[in-house]
């Protein structure tokens, strides 16, 4: 792993708002915001925000997901060493990328993680102080937020499957009663 | 979406609430296991496989599970889909945990458990059968995605037996000089397609492919954007399953 710390953290939480559009009307550019390729590339440059749905070091393109719902289009776009941020973003992540134009090709200039912050009296856990946790046998509810189907495949020792719509219909029913036990929450990121 | 449902708990009136950013992705990566539940076991497009000795499996098994026995576990490999869930359950936690180990340290991706082994799958009644084993080779069949080829098709254009297809190999130059390509292929990497893909025959339909599906995956969507008919091998290449041949490029006649 080569992220730092705080990268996984926004990026994660980046891609929890996106997953659940808990974020409210995202500033994503539609592909009319930025017109279509061939009229940026008169431009010279320009930015895409959204989904990182590709990245290849071998081919050294990034392939993002601008736009949303009908509008939303596949952008390839080259990097390379000059480009900036490359190791901060990930598939399945929300990301800003700034690129330019040589000659048929794009290429991007920088790329970060699009920020967000985790919401009031929460806090973080890391996966050594997690696992010891778990391993401990010490009280704790672990929940696991993703799709059902996510969870069934595999999911983390003991956890529950509490997937955000369930929890927002079932609110405290289906959290323990005992309100001071340690509540951890996870996802897998966009995936 | 975990933040979320944390923020929700926090306003119920729990008092330690605490998310996982790092989520599934980083516990699998620092090799720590994951459960499946029993649904997806008994159910769901997996490799069961059942690691304890032979007589043990043959006195009693969760329903649908091949026999490897964890000392064979290694030569196995060759045998198993790469992209497949496959499923374990051993002696112990200790022999399971180390079995996760060599499979996702092999770049197997979705390996995980049977919460409990098999003792802890009969205390929760699940399906069992016992007896010999007849399935010796380990089969799997990957249920197709939208813009995926069967790796039947991908065949019959690699052989030139389908000649209304051909294969684009979107690796790099140098990974194809080394490694070799397959016959009826043109050989396009993939950060050239949006420049040369007027080269690119438009009265076929062509099939992606790369080493490992990702960037054939990212190649089909530029293709499909650009009016193509294509589709993409979500598949290491290494697998066995392929057996395509492979020819050295200068071979090549299209």
């Amino acid at each position: 792993m080569n992220r730092s710390l705080p990268y996984l953290f926004l990026l994660c939480l980046v891609a929890a708002m996106l997953a659940t559009g808990c974020a409210g009307p995202q500033k994503t550019e539609t592909a009319r915001d930025t017109g279509p390729p061939e009229a940026v590339a008169e431009a010279g440059h320009g930015t895409y925000e959204g989904e990182i749905v590709g990245i290849s070091e071998r081919a050294r393109t990034i392939s993002i997901m601008v736009g949303r719902g009908e509008d939303a289009r596949r952008m390839m776009v080259k990097y390379d060493a000059d480009t900036q941020g490359i190791n901060t973003v990930a598939q399945g992540y929300a990301a800003v990328l700034t690129y330019e134009t040589r000659g048929a090709d794009l290429y991007a200039t920088a790329v970060s993680p699009r920020l967000a912050r985790l919401p009031e009296g929460v806090s973080e856990i890391k996966t050594a102080e997690l696992e010891e946790l778990i391993f401990s046998g010490e009280p704790l509810f672990l929940a696991d937020s993703r799709p059902p189907a996510r969870y069934a495949q595999s999911h983390l020792p003991g956890a529950h499957s509490l997937p955000v719509p369930l929890l927002n219909e079932k609110q405290g029913e289906v959290l323990p009663e005992d309100k001071d036990i340690p509540l951890v929450f996870y996802c897998g990121g966009v995936t | 979406m975990s933040p979320a449902s944390a923020g929700l708990a926090k306003k119920l009136g729990y008092t330690d609430v605490r998310v996982y950013l790092e989520g599934e992705p980083v516990w699998l990566e620092a090799f720590l296991p994951t459960y499946s539940s029993e649904e997806f076991i008994l159910h769901g497009n997996v490799v069961l496989v059942d690691m304890r000795p032979r007589n043990q499996v043959i006195e009693g098994r969760i329903q649908g599970a091949y026999s490897v026995p964890f000392a064979t576990l290694e030569n196995a490999l060759g045998d198993l889909a790469r992209n497949a869930p496959i499923v374990l359950y051993g002696e112990d936690e200790y022999q399971e945990e180390e079995a996760i180990f060599i499979l996702r340290a092999e770049g197997f991706r979705n390996v995980s458990l049977v919460r409990g082994g098999y003792q802890g799958w009969l205390k929760n009644d699940g399906a069992i059968e016992s007896g010999p084993i007849f399935a010796t080779e380990i089969t799997w069949v990957r249920q197709l995605g939208r813009g995926e080829v069967s790796v039947a098709d991908f065949r019959r254009a690699a052989s030139g037996e389908d000649t209304s297809a051909i294969i684009i190999d979107a690796r790099t130059r140098e990974e194809v000089a080394e490694l070799g390509t397959f016959r009826h292929t043109i050989n396009m990497p993939l950060d050239e397609i949006p420049s040369r893909m007027d080269e690119l025959p438009r009265d076929k339909t062509l099939y992606v492919h790369c080493a490992t599906g990702a960037r054939a995956d990212m190649a089909y969507s530029e293709l499909v954007n650009n009016g193509f008919d294509v589709k993409f091998l979500l598949l290491d290449i290494q697998d066995a399953e392929c057996d395509c041949e492979i020819i050295r490029p200068e071979e090549q006649v299209i």
